[in-house]
Order: C-alpha cells, then sequence, then structure tokens
C-alpha cells in the first residue's frame, strides 16, 4: 500500500533530508565539537591545541565543588521529577472528574507549563524577598505574620525554594499527559470494577494504574530529561552562589564555560551529562520504539 | 439496629450540622479574636546587675505597681530587659528596664459593635450566616430532606458561601485598620477615612480613655490576631455543607464534592499566585516595590505608563526580536517537519527504523550541555551574535517534536484519498499539499503553536550567543531591569506580562491536542 507513494527508490530519502541535514549540522555537529574540546588541551582564550586523554575529566572531577554540584542534581532530579509526577498524577485524577468550572481549572493549569521559566522563576525572585517580597506582604497584610520572614535565611533553604518552584513548574506537563492517558480509559472497566465490588483504592490499583501507565513513563523519562536540563531556575535565582553550593550540573557547566572561561572541564562536563542523558533517552527510546512495534 | 430511610437520614444530619454550626460560631465569637498589650509602666534601674540587691528592690517596686493596677482591674505581664555594656574604663555596666505591658484582649462580640470597617464585615459576615441557616431550616421543612431543588436551598447555599468568603477578609480589615492605617497616620501620610477610626480605636482599644495620648499609645501598641477569627471558617464550611445536603445530595456526597471543589479552587489561586504578583507588581510604583512600608496587596495607585515606559525602554526591539526568532524558527522547523514526517507515515524505505531512532533520540538533547559546541559552531557559519542563528537553533532541537507530532497526525489520517488521487495522476508532493494538509490542519497548528512557544521562552542558548543589546530576544532583554545594584521590579515584570500573555493565551488553545500527542505521538490502532 505504502508503494503508491513511491516512485523511485531514492524518493523517502528526497523527502527527510531537509531534516536530517538541519539536525545534523546544528544537533549532532555541537555533539562532535563538545567532544573533540573533551579530550583536548583547550588555553584560556579558546585556542584549541593537543590531544591530552582524560586530563579535562580529572580536572573536573578533582575540584572541590564537583561532589556538592553531583550531590545537588541528584537532589534536584528525584525531588522535582518525583514530587512534581505525584502531585500532577492528583491533579490529573481531580480534572478528570465532571465538575462545574473543569475548563476554567484546565486552563489556569496551562499557565506555568506556557509562561517562560526566565519569568517565572523572576517572580518567584521577587516573592520571597525578605525586606518587600509579596509573599511577606501578604502574609502581613492578612495578619499571620506579625514581622517579615526571612524566606532565604541559608543555601540550604534557597535550594529548597528552587526545588519547590521546579515542582510547580512541571506539574502541568505531568497533569495533562496523565490527563491524556486517563481520558482514553473505557468507562466499562470502571463499570465492571464497580459490579465486582471494587472502592476506591482498588479501582486505582487495578484498574487507572495500569491503564495510564504508559503515559506515566514517558512522561517520567521526559521529566528526567527536562528537569536535568533544567537552567534559568537556579540561574535566576542564587547563580549557583555561594561557592556553587547551590548549583546543579547544568548551571555549574554553564558558569565554567562562560565565566571562568575554563572550557576543557565544562566540556568534560558535558560529557559526563550527555552520557547520563543518552542512557535516559535510551531507556525512553526502547520504551517507546516496544509501543510501535506493537501497533505498525 | 433501624435503617431510616434516606431523607430521614439528611434530616437529621441537616438539623445536627446546622444547631452545631450555630454553636460553634457563638462559641468562637466569645474568644478572643484580637490580643494587643501596651505599655504602662515604665521602671529604668540603672547600675543594676540582676540577682543584686538594687536589682530585687527594683522588682519589688514593679511587682507592687502592678497589684496596684491589678486592683483597678488592669492585667499586665512585667518585661524585663537586660542591656550590658562595657566602658571606657573596661568596666562592665548593665542597665535593667522594667516595663508592666497591660494585656488585653478583644473578643468577636467587642469587635462586632466597635464601629470599625471589620465589624461592618464581621456583622454581614454572620448576618449571612443567619440567613443560610434559616433558608435551610425552611428549604429542608419544606421538601422533607428530599432531593429536589428549591429556592430557598439554592438561597441558603448562595448566603453560605459567600459569608464563608468573607471570613478572610475580616483578618485583613482588622489588620489593615490597625497596622497599615496606623502605621501611615503616624508616619504623617494621608489616610483616608482617619477622622472616623481614631476616635473607633480608642473606644476598641483603650475604652475610650486614651484622649490626648491616643497617638503615643497607638505607637507603642503591639497586636496579634488569633486564630479563633479564622476558626470560623469551620461553621461556615458546616453551614456550606447543611445547605447542600438539604435539598440536593447525601452527605457524604456533597463533602468529597465540597472538598472536590475547595482543593481545585486553592490549586487553581496558588498556581496563578505568581502571575498573579506579576500583574500587580507591574503597575506599581519604584518606590511601591521595595518598601515595604507602602505595600498594600493591590498598588495604590495603578501605573498603567509602566508599560509603555518599558516598550521605549527598548524592550518593544525585544519582542520584535523574539518574534522574527520564533517565527523563523517555526517557519524553518516546519518546512523541514512536513515533508520529513509524511515520508514517516506514508512510505517505507530503508532505514526508516534508524531514522526514528534518531528523531526520537535527538528529542532529548538539550542545548545548554551542547553549548560550548553550539557557540563555536556558530562562530565558524558566522552565526554568532545573529537573529538567524537562533532561528536555526530552535529550530534544530524543536524539529523531533514536530516530525513526532506531525507524524501521528499524518498517521491518523487514512490514506485512501491520496492513494486514489496520484493513480489519477496528481504527483505525490500535489497530493499532499491538495488533500492532506487541509484535513491535518489541527494537528500541524498544534505543533506550529508549540514550536513557536519554545522558541520564544528559550533563554539559555540567546544568553550565550547574543551579545549586541539590539539582537536580544525577550527572555534575555527584561534582564536589563535587574542590574546587580538595582532592579527595577515594575519594568521588569511589565516586560514579562507583555512576553507572557500572548504565549499562555496560545498555549491555552493547543493544550487538549498537545497532551494527546506527546504521549501517544497520535499513534492509534
Amino acid at each position: 500500500m505504502r508503494s503508491v507513494f513511491v516512485r523511485h527508490r531514492w524518493e523517502p530519502y528526497l523527502w527527510i533530508l531537509p531534516s536530517v541535514l538541519l539536525m545534523l549540522i546544528f544537533v549532532v555537529f555541537p555533539i562532535g565539537i563538545v567532544f573533540r574540546l573533551a579530550f583536548s588541551n583547550i588555553s584560556r582564550a579558546g585556542v584549541v591545541g593537543d590531544f591530552v586523554g582524560l586530563k579535562n575529566f580529572q580536572d573536573a572531577v578533582s575540584s572541590p565543588a564537583f561532589p556538592q554540584v553531583m550531590l545537588n542534581t541528584l537532589i534536584w532530579v528525584v525531588s522535582v521529577v518525583g514530587l512534581s509526577t505525584l502531585i500532577g498524577f492528583i491533579c490529573a485524577m481531580v480534572l478528570n472528574q465532571p465538575f462545574v468550572g473543569r475548563k476554567v481549572a484546565r486552563s489556569i493549569m496551562v499557565f506555568p507549563w506556557a509562561a517562560s521559566l526566565v519569568i517565572q522563576a523572576s517572580v518567584w525572585n521577587y516573592i520571597i524577598k525578605m525586606e518587600y517580597g509579596n509573599l511577606n506582604n501578604i502574609l502581613l497584610n492578612l495578619g499571620f505574620l506579625q514581622d517579615p520572614v526571612n524566606w532565604r535565611v541559608s543555601y540550604q533553604v534557597e535550594f529548597i525554594w528552587e526545588c519547590a518552584i521546579g515542582i510547580i513548574v512541571t506539574i502541568p506537563f505531568v497533569t495533562f499527559t496523565v490527563l491524556s492517558g486517563l481520558q482514553s480509559i473505557d468507562a466499562a472497566y470502571y463499570e465492571a470494577a464497580t459490579v465486582d465490588g471494587a472502592g476506591f483504592w482498588n479501582k486505582l490499583r487495578h484498574v487507572t494504574l495500569p491503564l495510564v501507565k504508559p503515559s506515566l513513563t514517558v512522561s517520567t523519562v521526559l521529566n528526567i530529561i527536562y528537569v536535568f536540563n533544567s537552567f534559568p531556575i537556579i540561574y535566576t535565582i542564587t547563580k549557583g552562589a555561594p561557592a556553587n553550593k547551590t548549583d546543579t550540573m547544568v548551571t555549574y557547566l554553564y558558569m565554567l564555560a562562560f565565566y571562568d572561561q575554563r572550557k576543557g572541564p565544562a566540556t568534560a562536563l558535558s560529557v559526563i551529562g550527555f552520557v547520563i542523558l543518552c542512557i535516559a533517552s535510551g531507556i525512553y527510546m526502547l520504551v517507546t520504539m516496544r509501543k510501535e512495534d506493537g501497533i505498525l | 439496629m433501624i435503617q431510616l430511610p434516606e431523607s430521614r437520614t439528611s434530616r437529621i444530619q441537616v438539623t445536627v450540622l446546622v444547631a452545631l454550626a450555630m454553636v460553634l460560631t457563638a462559641v468562637l465569637c466569645s474568644l478572643p479574636f484580637l490580643q494587643f498589650s501596651s505599655q504602662i509602666y515604665v521602671k529604668r534601674s540603672p547600675n543594676t546587675f540582676v540577682g543584686d540587691e538594687k536589682y530585687e528592690a527594683a522588682r519589688e517596686e514593679v511587682a507592687a505597681k502592678l497589684e496596684e493596677y491589678r486592683a483597678q482591674g488592669i492585667d499586665g505581664a512585667i518585661d524585663e530587659q537586660v542591656i550590658e555594656r562595657v566602658n571606657s574604663k573596661n568596666e562592665k555596666t548593665s542597665l535593667v528596664i522594667f516595663t508592666i505591658n497591660a494585656a488585653n484582649n478583644r473578643n468577636g462580640w467587642a469587635v462586632l459593635t466597635a464601629g470599625l470597617p471589620a465589624s461592618g464585615v464581621l456583622i454581614t459576615a454572620l448576618a449571612l450566616g443567619i440567613l443560610a441557616w434559616v433558608f435551610t431550616l425552611v428549604s429542608l421543612l419544606k421538601t422533607g430532606g428530599g432531593n429536589t431543588k428549591n429556592a430557598f436551598g439554592i438561597a441558603s447555599f448562595v448566603c453560605a458561601l459567600a459569608s464563608f468568603f468573607l471570613i478572610p477578609v475580616v483578618t485583613l480589615q482588622l489588620n489593615l485598620n490597625l497596622s497599615r492605617s496606623v502605621d501611615l497616620y503616624l508616619a504623617g501620610e494621608e489616610v483616608k477615612g482617619i477622622e472616623s477610626l481614631l476616635p473607633a480605636l480608642d473606644r476598641f482599644l483603650f475604652g475610650g480613655e486614651a484622649g490626648e495620648q491616643l497617638d503615643t499609645m497607638l505607637g507603642a501598641l503591639k497586636y496579634s490576631i488569633l486564630p479563633a477569627v479564622m476558626l470560623l471558617l469551620i461553621p461556615a464550611f458546616m453551614t456550606i455543607c447543611a445547605s447542600v445536603t438539604a435539598c440536593r445530595k447525601p452527605l457524604k456526597k456533597t463533602l468529597l464534592r465540597v472538598l472536590l471543589y475547595v482543593s481545585v479552587i486553592g490549586f487553581s489561586l496558588f498556581i496563578l499566585y505568581p502571575f498573579f504578583v506579576m500583574f500587580i507588581t507591574a503597575f506599581r510604583s519604584n518606590a511601591e516595590t521595595t518598601d515595604m512600608h507602602f505595600l498594600h496587596i493591590l498598588p495604590t495607585e495603578w501605573r498603567f505608563s509602566n508599560l509603555g515606559d518599558t516598550l521605549d525602554r527598548g524592550v518593544l526591539r525585544y519582542l520584535i526580536n523574539s518574534l522574527l526568532i520564533a517565527g523563523g524558527a517555526t517557519g524553518i522547523a516546519m518546512l523541514c517537519g512536513i515533508p520529513a514526517a509524511y515520508a514517516m507515515a506514508r512510505m517505507n524505505f530503508r532505514g526508516r527504523k534508524i531514522y526514528l531512532g534518531f528523531v526520537i533520540m535527538s528529542q532529548m538533547f538539550s542545548p545548554v550541555v551542547l553549548l560550548v559546541g553550539i557557540s563555536r559552531l556558530m562562530n565558524t557559519l558566522h552565526m554568532n551574535d545573529t537573529l538567524m542563528g537562533l532561528m536555526f537553533i530552535n529550530a534544530a532541537f524543536n524539529q523531533a517534536f514536530a516530525i513526532w507530532l506531525l507524524r501521528g497526525t499524518f498517521v491518523s489520517i487514512s490514506s485512501e484519498m491520496e492513494q486514489a488521487a496520484c493513480i489519477d495522476g496528481c504527483s505525490v508532493l500535489g497530493a499532499m499539499i491538495r488533500i492532506l494538509l487541509p484535513m491535518a490542519a489541527p494537528g500541524i497548528v498544534t505543533t506550529l503553536i508549540f514550536v513557536f512557544i519554545n522558541a520564544w521562552n528559550e533563554y539559555t542558548v540567546s544568553t550565550v550567543l547574543i551579545s549586541t543589546t539590539t539582537n536580544r530576544p525577550i527572555t534575555v532583554g527584561i534582564t536589563q531591569f535587574s542590574s546587580f545594584n538595582m532592579i527595577e521590579w515594575q519594568y521588569l515584570f511589565a516586560a514579562a506580562l507583555l512576553a507572557t500573555i500572548p504565549v499562555v493565551i496560545l498555549f491555552m488553545l493547543i493544550e487538549k491536542h498537545l497532551a494527546a500527542g506527546l504521549t501517544a505521538g497520535g499513534v492509534k490502532g
């Protein structure tokens, strides 16, 4: 059936050529450059020298900030992905119920997904200022507080804020992917479960969860990748200060490359991040391709 | 056990709920709403060390004074403050200050009759509550707790709801009158309605005895609003449940329903909160954004000119840049993506699987990790610091998603019509343009908007690639208002507002299609 559209053997390749070129030049090429730089000696002025093996990697890993940065990255990814998935799932369950104003609620849910992260991070940055921040303002006005509270007493607290903001902006993505999964579930399953005397929890465990599992897997894996790469929140609120204590890998390598002009260790970190991402994408690809195979 | 008919159960539940709400309201109103203390006596005792003779003597004197006050019916507590210093001769000196703070409470009934703006709100809330009770009972009598809607039921629901939302307003009003208005007045600012407020406060706080000394006494006033006010939300909530149960549904269902609405409204407000802050701050004056003293929840004066000012200060240029970048990126992504998606959906060729794998993998590459590589590449291509460079980068990094979404749409459309057209002599390209694309329009629009928004919101690559001010996109441009030593929040947020409104509206349009497309890739059996 497909052959109707193919008159010459080379024709399909002509159709995909522009997109292949585009991605080759602007995606694959930078990857190559990063790999080459990671194994080369780079002067501060940016001149690329000889092959130096794993020296850049050694430099990157042995820097005093590295363990803290990796720990932060782990906390950041696990807490943001875990909690946003949990809360997003609950939101999707609620939004799947019929109620007056559901459309409005769905539209409101879109806000954090649509608005730019820099902008949202700037707003939260203003909200949690002690001297004039809006959170203190509202709480003082409502009489919950007598004196302004310092919401960012230490870098640990600031990092918790960053994670919380990360969670808030990630929830809509999970909610909408899970919601699309929930809406494709046939109501007959629930009717059958009700006839069998299943309560809310039983239905959740034995009907809902197995059926939304594919959407949940996709959203979780995509989320891991997005959150790992997320840059503007931390960069806007703390810029990794003090002394890289609130940096994740992505902000750290940005600082290394463009503030400290240490391109060598920065590209080495890029490669490490790249490998981590490839593992995550590999899992994602396996999951999606398996689904694809079942249908094609 | 006797099984009661449903209508009777709900009759009992409603009556119990209303009775409980009444009792609880009465109890809560008798509890203190407001606690305040004012200094009525100060004793300074210099050269005194804690525990020595002088200290004990002063302490006894203050205690005697307190007894005196107690005899007059004023209760209070002794506060002591020790200030230790080392003087120029390197000797330790110490000053002990004893103060007697008269502790006072005012309960709900006192607030009701105080004649403050908060009293008006509280009276309204209570009156609405009482109306809600009456209406609930009337509707119960009329229907016998059946499953019928009626005017009284609806009226009671509306009243209960209104009184529920008035309760936080009471706290707000109490607080505004007490702290904000008085602070401003004492600071010499003009305050609206202060002429009637001051005597009311005098009566309410000091029993009308402050008179000439009112300013001093207000200056030393310390107060806190107690949780009893907010606890009034509980009887109000019970009234809402009772009114719904009376004419509509069994209690359990009502409770679940109310819980659903409360959580949805609560969460929506939480989501909207930062956007609300952005909105109101965008219209404040500069002094207002950085000085808590002047901060009301809403701007005292709405400065709509802030929007125009930001546009004049370069934001217009940044918006145009963003529009060009996002538009160009979308165009390139679609021009390359539509043929590729078409080939993926309609043609079978060697290497198709590999290409699919490549597309899915490249979906994962974030430009952030590749920044160094990208900036070098752009140098070689002479596209550093140009809008063109950003267009291509955004197009390339959104290409995978575009192909993925488009392919899903194309697959879901049957290929029969195109096949017929091809057999009739139409070229493949012609068949695609004339038949497939119009049918796939919703999917194409979704993809278009999605790529556009991603490119519009892109920040990281632009910070690295763009160095000329006039080439900045809006996401980078707004950071010019937050320089290291001075942040002009009102301009920052006015520009942010301009950048956010269009994308949020666009996103709302495609949200439904997008979610399904992302997970399923549109693959349908």
